[in-house]
């Protein structure tokens, strides 16, 4: 205990912040999922309007610079949760990879440890809250000469929403649901957005005349047929390529994501195994494609958004985003599009999939090079060194092998870690490797962080339906849902 | 110079192995057979789908509070 460490820091602030209590006992299937579903509903809930500002956002000087990063987030633009899940996520990540790899010493055997490591990650995405909202409200994309009382009042309000939310991921994190809180919470969010963005009624005005269009791309379709300010040929070829809103080619692109990553989600390479107590057990230990799952996809986008905000920061607030100034010759400016976007010019948007492919292109051809090989590298990066220190490694799963009593078929007992060191690093890095190519070619068609954001979702998605399925036929016998679910089978 | 060339051809032999041993990986993994694969597909759609409205439901409601709130 030698010098100070990063933890201790969190020490004085320990008692302070609020924590969820671990479940006293095991908590049953049914409250499990109800548990699940709610915290994942009252997120969606807290998506509220901020009070305080304007609705739509004609006054405000600067719009929306994230606006391909929110897909991954849950991220709604101005409402309570501007930001989404992006400070949990990043400060869990980023503090967790740092620990792994013994840039911050944490001993993961005390509890004292533990607990401290867990404050110091709330604190610390409870800090990029606050960062992220007051880089937001100076920057003027709130409106333009706010008073201190509206100052006040955003800070607590985004702030607040950031505590709740952090507390809402804590809830399943700590056993009261099923897999990762941030996990739950995207997925669904995604899944809200997607049936949003197909079916989705509400009417949204899209030109000075007060002509609105309904957000659902296929609703669109229909209503476009009667439309007044649309021919009837137009509306059907406007229904699949507006840009302002979700139209039908982004959507069928979107759901082609889906399908393949449902695919690349069964790869699987089958390890034969046997028990070594019982004669003539044999089995097959699955190792699958996407071993950690999306984390590779989040993680390379916690550096982007990271890049954006920071570099957000530079140009807004030091350069005033004017052109001719310093920052903004070595960094770009940001043009507003569409009256709700900011877009970043050259350098910063290499780092920006393209809003369109065509006009992409034709203007912006280096992003088509850069984009893609950030997400790529970073990507297989991460999954090269998460695979190592989380619980998933070869030597730990070696170490459960053995727990368990089985052994591979075919190979001595003491083997077993080397000959998992061969499948899993070649199995993590390819899944992620995969997945950064679909989320690259599905964001160069123009997704704006769609295709990202199905990615993550659906990959979500799927995990969670695995570990509920298998859950339901361990415990599940008993439970309420059976009528729904049907008796406990083999998924 | 021996050693530049050296670095070089490292630089460019990383990619090739990783793609090299993802595609020995991929040939040895089991594919989902097409029953398989649409289980899979209607199991997830029907949850995401499911899930979706109920989340859009609740973005409903949204809508008259932010008419009254701003």
């Amino acid at each position: 205990m030698a010098g100070l460490r990063l933890i201790d820091l969190a020490k004085p602030i320990f008692t302070l912040l609020p924590e969820v209590e671990v479940p006293f006992e095991k908590i049953p299937f049914d409250d499990k999922v109800v548990y699940t579903i709610f915290s994942a509903l009252i997120y969606l809930f807290a998506q509220f309007p901020l009070a305080g500002v304007k609705k739509d956002a004609a006054d405000a000087t600067i719009k929306d610079p994230i606006y391909f990063l929110r897909g991954v987030f849950a991220a709604e633009p101005r409402t309570l949760l501007e930001f989404g899940i992006f400070p949990i996520v990043s400060s869990g990540l980023i503090l967790q990879l740092l620990a792994g790899l013994k840039v911050i010493k944490v001993n993961f055997k005390l509890q004292r440890d533990r607990e401290l490591f867990q404050t110091l990650t709330k604190v610390f995405s409870l800090l990029q809250y606050f960062l992220l909202t007051n880089i937001f409200i100076a920057s003027g994309y709130y409106g333009v000469d706010l008073t201190w009382v509206h100052i006040f009042l955003l800070n607590v309000q985004l702030n607040g929403a950031g505590l709740f939310a952090s507390l809402l991921t804590e809830v399943i994190d700590k056993g009261f649901g099923f897999t990762s809180g941030p996990m739950i919470i995207n997925t669904i969010v995604i899944a809200t957005n997607l049936v949003a963005d197909t079916l989705g009624v509400n009417q949204i005005s899209v030109d000075a005349e007060g002509n609105t269009e309904p957000q659902g791309a296929l609703i669109n379709l229909f209503q476009g047929f009667r439309a007044k300010h649309k021919t009837f040929l137009g509306g059907i070829v406007s229904a699949f390529d507006r840009d302002y809103l979700p139209n039908l080619s982004t959507m069928a692109i979107v759901l082609c994501i889906g399908i393949i990553v449902c695919y690349l989600q069964s790869f699987r390479l089958e390890l034969p195994i046997r028990s070594t107590k019982a004669r003539g057990m044999n089995n097959v230990y699955p190792v699958r494609l996407f071993h950690i799952g999306c984390l590779s996809i989040t993680f390379s986008y916690v550096l982007l958004f990271s890049i954006h905000i920071v570099a957000f920061a530079a140009i807004v607030l030091v350069g005033k985003n004017n052109p001719s100034s310093l920052v903004c010759k070595v960094l770009g400016h940001y043009e507003m599009v569409n009256n709700i976007l900011a877009v970043p010019t050259f350098p910063l948007s290499m780092l920006t999939p393209p809003r369109s492919l065509i006009g992409g292109i034709l203007s912006a051809p280096l992003s088509f090079i850069v984009y893609p090989l950030f997400v790529l590298t970073t990507g297989v990066w991460f999954a090269y060194r998460w695979q190592a220190i989380s619980g998933g490694s070869a030597r730990d799963l070696a170490l459960d092998f053995k727990e368990q009593g089985i052994t591979l078929t075919g190979r001595r007992e003491q083997n077993i870690a080397k000959e998992l060191e061969k499948v899993i690093p070649s199995a993590s890095t390819t899944g992620a490797g995969l997945l950064a190519l679909l989320t690259i070619a599905g964001e160069l068609l123009g997704l704006k962080g769609k295709a990202a954001g199905m990615v993550v979702g659906v990959a979500g998605g799927f995990s969670l339906l695995e570990i509920i399925s298998m859950d339901y036929q361990q415990t599940g016998g008993d439970s309420a849902l059976s009528g729904v679910l049907g008796t406990p089978t083999n998924f | 110079m021996a050693g530049e060339k050296g670095s070089e051809k490292q630089l460019l032999d990383t990619p090739l192995e990783f793609i090299r041993d993802g595609n020995q990986f991929l040939k040895k993994c089991k594919k989902p057979d097409t029953k398989e694969y649409f289980k899979i597909i209607r199991a997830v759609g029907i949850g995401f789908i499911a899930v979706g409205l109920i989340g859009y439901a609740i973005k409903l409601i949204h809508i008259p509070i932010r008419y009254v709130i701003v």
